[in-house]
């Protein structure tokens, strides 16, 4: 059968094997994405100096990797906190064009002449709500029916999307701007628009880092977090201990669905600055995903985590500049994605070469859990 | 003129069923051993762009459609290993190999001078039937006009349909699907069940991108399928995992591609963005019916072991 | 009569687990024709030795011969084509399928037959020579529990099986279902089969086996013809002599106060549609300890579960401490002050991949003093633990490291660390010395006991018969989901729980017990 090769589960795995194995998982990726580079012909070398050079050499490249982040640490954070919770929210996509759906109505709905701050908060709560309220339309059938969220907040990515492209080129919505001939938004009045910082970089990356620092201090400092973590690692000894799962269930989506709205709304106020489909389809949403896998779901960890991916990502314009297939950066991420995916058996698993002293079934089938109880009992 | 315009609709839209079809049939067949693949739409987009190449090269339909489902088992197989072997969460992997798919079948799209971006389609594909039965009225452009593959689309399903409920494979497939431990104490690998039908999801969906792009719309573009594989996945579960009812789903997506252009002939305004949102609004309502109520959820059932990751040792 | 043919020998046997006999020299035999009842606690060998005749395991030594060759199975298909069949306690039928694709799943090329009509009308053909009527065309899950057994059965003897081993067949099946199993196993037995029937019930052994081995802590205990014994001395070979002199004084001297925990007419639904709990009253006292005596699998999982609040009672209703708690849910069945000690410690008692530090706040996380308005006072969480780690001597801890690391032992004392830490008013512990070693057996033991000097209650369920007469003050035996006995720990009759035990002798306490053959209760 296997031979000597044993697979045993790790009971404890240390900082330097969750820190060590998804670093490695990324060496990986970046390795097989130089190989894939060099079959193209291109250099590799070249490719990822190049990189570096677009996204981190500089102040003007650091805010415009900056600028990408902010909005993949909210899609990252909301996948993030439900994925805490083994409770899969694929629908960040939809739920950010909700949001920025909500806040562009918003902003435009309130007179011009609102003072900043109360124009952004209010438009802040309605994507978070838009967001929220997107969610629980897959968080109710999933408490409730145990419907597979999976499916369900999938599906209503695409009817967000052809939502969302229906407000600005199937319709003449009020979200459209009818003074031009081509369909785009209409845009944010001046007191709508989140400011900027530096170069591209706007006041969202300071929501963004601050929303970082109150989910992990949710998550690991408070009773609701302990819940959550607990449910998320058994669903039943949190049943034992009377927490409530199925109304964890469900706010745990409604947040997951507000942070990823809450991209939405960073992205249409700092970036857009007016509701444009075509700007805010760029898979942040998916992104968000790799993000929160790569962080092992680690709040904190999520923001270095995403600036490296938007690092990855700004970078893909200089390169077409020198001849290389732009498209690596898109390959790079997935790259990176199935490396760390792959990785995490390393981390739960250990493998051991030396032989086993416990006897096991005539076909290899080792002993089953009853019958070592039985044994050592 | 009402008259043609249905026919040609219909006819139409059972071409553009084809692809989703082949990928839908792939993964009943995977889903139906206990794997969920997520994956599909990264699978159909590396089966396009290969296939498209191969028939760049070759100028053969046959060829074109077989490089592009080995180009899709590649990717299954990577979700294979993670899925069943290493037994990762399956929901993960699978769409990590749509990343994987998207950005690879992307880079491969746009490498090299000339890149395939602008290549003319190699492959001509023509029609099975001859002319005389193709013209026929009515019944003419739809049951006869189409080529081979089609119909091979329509034998896959009855085929699928064959091995799945009649054959002693495909009861031990679904046998592993639906109780791996019985299965496993019956003497069946489910491991090596696992990794063919998660191999033939690959193919199917690989073979369904290859098509979309060789036969329908003739040219490669970055990101060609356009969310087609996310409608398989839906369709699947539509359908309960099974063929017959995915043949008569991918119609209705086809149909409802060209559906758009049939109503605003007919002056009927419904936005097509609307029309786009149908079918995935339809697989949410499903989804949440058949969670809902315990009796139909014993005739639309899923396997009972998707995604579960089978291991000896949980005894 | 006897087959002719059919014999199987089993000399010496030896199975280790990790250095440690499952069974040890074990000696069996088995002649066609006849049905050979194996009996004995669990732990005791019963399901090791069936494993290694059903060629799931190989053994470490020792020999096992059919029809006088020596013969070592690679497989438990392997050993299905020398003939030996295995019907277990859980069945490994696929819900969604039929009975005849039940039967015909993985069977090699050379055996399929040629179209289901023909396995349908092969299935009928034997259902109908032994008794084992099923529709071949109807799914598993429309089957009762009994008819799918009777597919199991089916299943070996399609392949051709000439010796059966029963698992515990009874222990699901209702009392007319029973009679027809018997049946069909004595048709099996005339036409020459041969049958190892694996129980723990004195009635049915009794009253179908022709002969009885008695496997004890992994080794042989007796073997005798069934109609050469009774009740009593199988009980006696299944449980040891009874050693009440040996008892550990503890100190009775304490008082005995009001009811702290109050059974009355309480039933339980299984998990198959059955009742697992039947009409159960009983009361525990302040300053007293009770202890369920039983084998395992008679209703004390699902009673225990019914008391914390994770099962709900289809009848009757519990009190604990004044506070009606009938399906109350866990969270109020606290409050009101139970403590818990599941059996399921890694399942259900902790949350395996999380420390020890949120396995000890994991009932009170939202109360003082682990956490204050919603916030986590992480310093007192990591106080309490290394108070109760010290006062409890759990070894094994290192921070961070999630808590399924920990030995079983260490694992105990900590679940019981947690629980006595916290407010409350009786304690339920589920064998709580299992996997343990003496010392801290004993430890544990201890505290259990101490809390009846803190006028609490406590009601522990343990399959170590040994174990609850040397803690409790009342005994009540439990089988088949009934309270069929309750003993002071002044007038123990060893003998007589283990016929409780085992579904001899009768139902209430105060009536004699008969030795001989009893009919089913």
């Amino acid at each position: 059968m296997m031979g000597r090769i044993r697979v045993i589960p790790r009971g404890f795995a240390g900082p330097g094997v969750r820190f060590g194995v998804p670093f490695g998982a990324l060496i990986v990726a970046l390795l097989l994405g130089a190989i894939i580079l060099a079959i193209a012909g291109n250099d590799p070398f070249e490719a990822y100096s190049t990189m570096f050079d677009a996204s981190l050499n500089g102040w003007s490249s650091i805010t415009r990797t900056l600028a990408l982040a902010t909005p993949l640490i909210l899609t990252g954070l909301a996948a993030a906190v439900a994925f805490q919770m083994r409770v899969y929210n694929i629908g960040g996509e939809g739920q950010l064009y909700l949001g920025a759906i909500a806040a562009s109505y918003v902003g435009l709905a309130l007179p011009a002449t609102t003072p900043i701050v109360l124009m952004l908060g209010a438009m802040l709560l309605a994507g978070a709500t838009a967001g929220a309220l997107w969610a629980l339309l897959a968080a109710v059938p999933k408490a409730y029916f145990n419907a597979d969220e999976i499916i369900t907040t999938l599906m209503l990515n695409f009817v967000a999307l052809s939502l969302m492209n229906w407000l600005i080129f199937g319709s003449r919505s009020f979200w459209r701007d009818p003074r031009r001939p081509v369909p785009s938004g209409k845009r944010l009045p001046e007191n709508a628009v989140l400011p900027s910082l530096s170069g591209r970089m706007h006041v969202g990356i300071i929501i963004a880092v601050v929303a970082a620092i109150l989910l992990w201090w949710l998550l690991r400092k408070t009773s609701w977090g302990f819940q959550i973590r607990t449910i998320g690692d058994s669903p039943r000894a949190a049943r034992y201990a009377g927490m409530g799962v199925r109304s964890k269930t469900m706010a745990v989506l409604a947040l997951s669905g507000a942070l990823a709205a809450m991209a939405g709304f960073s992205e249409v106020s700092g970036v857009t600055k007016g509701l444009e489909p075509v700007a805010l389809t760029s898979n942040i949403g998916f992104t968000g995903i790799i993000i929160a896998v790569v962080a092992r779901n680690n709040p904190l960890g999520v923001v270095p985590v995403s600036v490296f991916l938007a690092a990855i990502t700004t970078s893909g314009s200089r390169l077409q500049g020198i001849g290389i297939n732009v498209q690596v950066v898109l390959l790079l991420q997935g790259l990176i994605f199935l490396t760390v995916t792959a990785g995490e058996f390393f981390v739960m698993n250990r493998i051991s070469l030396s032989p086993s002293n416990v006897t096991e079934a005539a076909d290899g089938t080792p002993p089953s859990a009853n019958e070592i109880a039985e044994a050592t009992a | 003129m009402n008259d043609s315009v249905l026919i040609l609709s219909i006819a139409s839209a059972i071409v553009a069923a084809t692809p989703i079809l082949f990928a839908a049939l792939g993964e009943i067949i995977t889903n139906r051993s206990g794997v969920m693949n997520l994956g599909i739409e990264g699978m159909m987009l590396m089966g396009g762009v290969i296939g498209f190449w191969a028939g760049n090269n070759t100028g053969s339909l046959t060829i074109a459609l077989i490089a592009g489902g080995l180009g899709g088992v590649s990717l299954a197989l990577i979700h294979a290993v993670l899925a069943v072997t290493l037994r990762v969460d399956q929901t993960v992997s699978g769409l990590s190999l749509v990343i994987v798919g998207s950005g690879l079948s992307s880079f491969i799209g746009t490498s090299g001078e000339p890149s395939l971006l602008s290549a003319r389609n190699g492959v001509e594909v023509t029609s099975l039937f001859p002319s005389a039965l193709r013209d026929l009225p009515g019944v003419g452009p739809i049951l006869f006009g189409h080529d081979i593959v089609v119909y091979t689309g329509v034998l896959a399903v009855i085929g699928a349909t064959y091995v799945l409920n009649r054959t002693p494979r495909g009861l031990a497939l679904r046998a592993v699907g639906e109780d791996p431990a019985a299965a496993d104490a019956a003497g069946i690998s489910v491991v090596r069940m696992r990794y063919i039908a998660t191999a033939i999801g690959g193919f199917g969906a690989g073979v369904g991108g290859a098509y979309l792009t060789v036969a329908i719309v003739g040219t490669w573009q970055n990101g060609l399928t356009a969310g087609i594989g996310w409608i398989a996945v839906a369709l699947v579960i539509l359908a309960g995992w099974r063929p017959w009812l995915a043949l008569f789903g991918a119609l209705a997506f086809g149909g409802l591609n060209g559906l758009g252009f049939t109503l605003q002939l007919a002056q009927v305004n419904v936005p097509s963005d609307f029309l786009k949102m149908m079918p995935f609004i339809a697989a949410y309502l499903v989804v949440i019916l058949v969670s809902a109520s315990p009796n139909r959820a014993r005739r639309l059932a899923a396997p009972a072991a998707l995604a579960q990751p089978y291991s000896r040792e949980d005894r | 009569m006897a087959g002719e043919s059919t014999r199987l020998e089993v000399r010496n046997l030896t199975k280790l687990f990790y250095g440690v006999p499952a069974i040890d020299s074990v000696d069996f035999d088995l002649r066609g024709g006849e049905i050979h009842g194996l009996l004995g606690e669990n732990g005791a060998g019963k399901s090791t030795l069936c494993s290694v005749l059903s060629g799931l395991y190989k053994p470490d030594s020792g020999t096992v011969s059919l029809n006088g060759h020596d013969v070592a199975f690679r497989s438990p298909l392997d050993a299905s084509n020398h003939g030996i069949g295995m019907v277990y306690q859980h069945f490994r039928l696929v819900d969604s399928f039929t009975v005849a694709q039940n039967i015909v799943l993985g069977l090699p090329k050379d055996q399929r037959p040629r179209s289901m009509r023909q396995v349908q009308s092969m299935v009928r053909d034997l259902a109908e020579e032994f008794g084992l009527h099923v529709d071949p065309s109807a799914s598993i899950w429309q089957l009762s529990v009994g008819e799918q057994q009777r597919v199991e059965i089916l299943k070996q003897l399609f392949r051709g099986a000439k010796i059966l081993i029963l698992d515990e067949p009874t222990a699901v099946l209702a009392a007319q279902e029973t009679d027809r199993l018997f049946e069909a196993v004595s048709t099996m037995v005339d036409k020459g089969h041969g049958v190892v029937l694996v129980s723990h019930k004195m009635a049915e052994t009794m009253e179908y086996t022709d002969r009885i081995t008695v496997l004890r802590r992994g080794k042989n205990a007796g073997s005798i013809e069934t109609r050469d014994t009774t009740p009593t001395q199988v009980a006696r070979m299944m449980f040891g002599d009874s050693n009440a002199a040996e008892r550990t004084t503890f100190d009775t001297a304490h008082e005995i106060g009001e009811p702290v925990l109050s059974l009355s007419g309480v039933s339980v639904m299984g998990d198959h549609g059955l009742h697992a709990v039947d009409d159960a009253s009983f009361v525990v006292r302040r300053g007293q300890v009770v202890g369920v005596a039983g084998v395992a699998g008679n209703g004390q999982r699902e009673l225990q579960e019914a008391i914390a609040g994770l099962r709900p009672l289809v009848g009757g209703s519990i009190t604990i401490a004044d506070t009606d708690c009938t399906n109350a849910g866990p969270k109020a069945t606290m409050r009101a002050g139970l403590a818990y000690v599941p059996e399921d410690r890694l399942g259900v008692g902790l949350a395996p991949g999380l420390p020890l530090e949120h396995n000890i706040a994991l009932k009170s996380y939202d109360r003082a003093p682990y956490s204050r308005r919603g916030v986590l006072s992480e310093g007192e969480i990591e106080k309490t633990m290394n108070q109760l780690v010290e006062d409890f001597d759990v070894r094994g801890n290192r921070p961070g490291m999630r808590v399924s690391l920990m030995s079983g032992g260490n694992l105990q004392k900590a679940i019981l660390a947690r629980e006595l830490n916290e407010d409350h008013e009786v304690l339920l512990a589920a064998a709580p010395t299992r996997g343990l070693d003496m010392a801290a057996a004993e430890a544990i033991r201890s505290h259990i006991v101490d809390e009846r000097s803190d006028q609490r209650g406590v009601l522990v369920f343990s399959e170590d018969l040994d174990e609850i007469v040397h803690m409790s003050d009342v005994i009540i035996v439990m089988f088949k989901g009934h309270i069929v006995g309750s003993f002071e720990r002044d007038e123990l009759d060893l003998d007589l729980i283990g016929l409780l035990m085992t579904g001899s002798g009768v139902t209430r306490q105060d009536t004699v017990v008969s030795d001989e053959v009893p009919t089913d209760s």
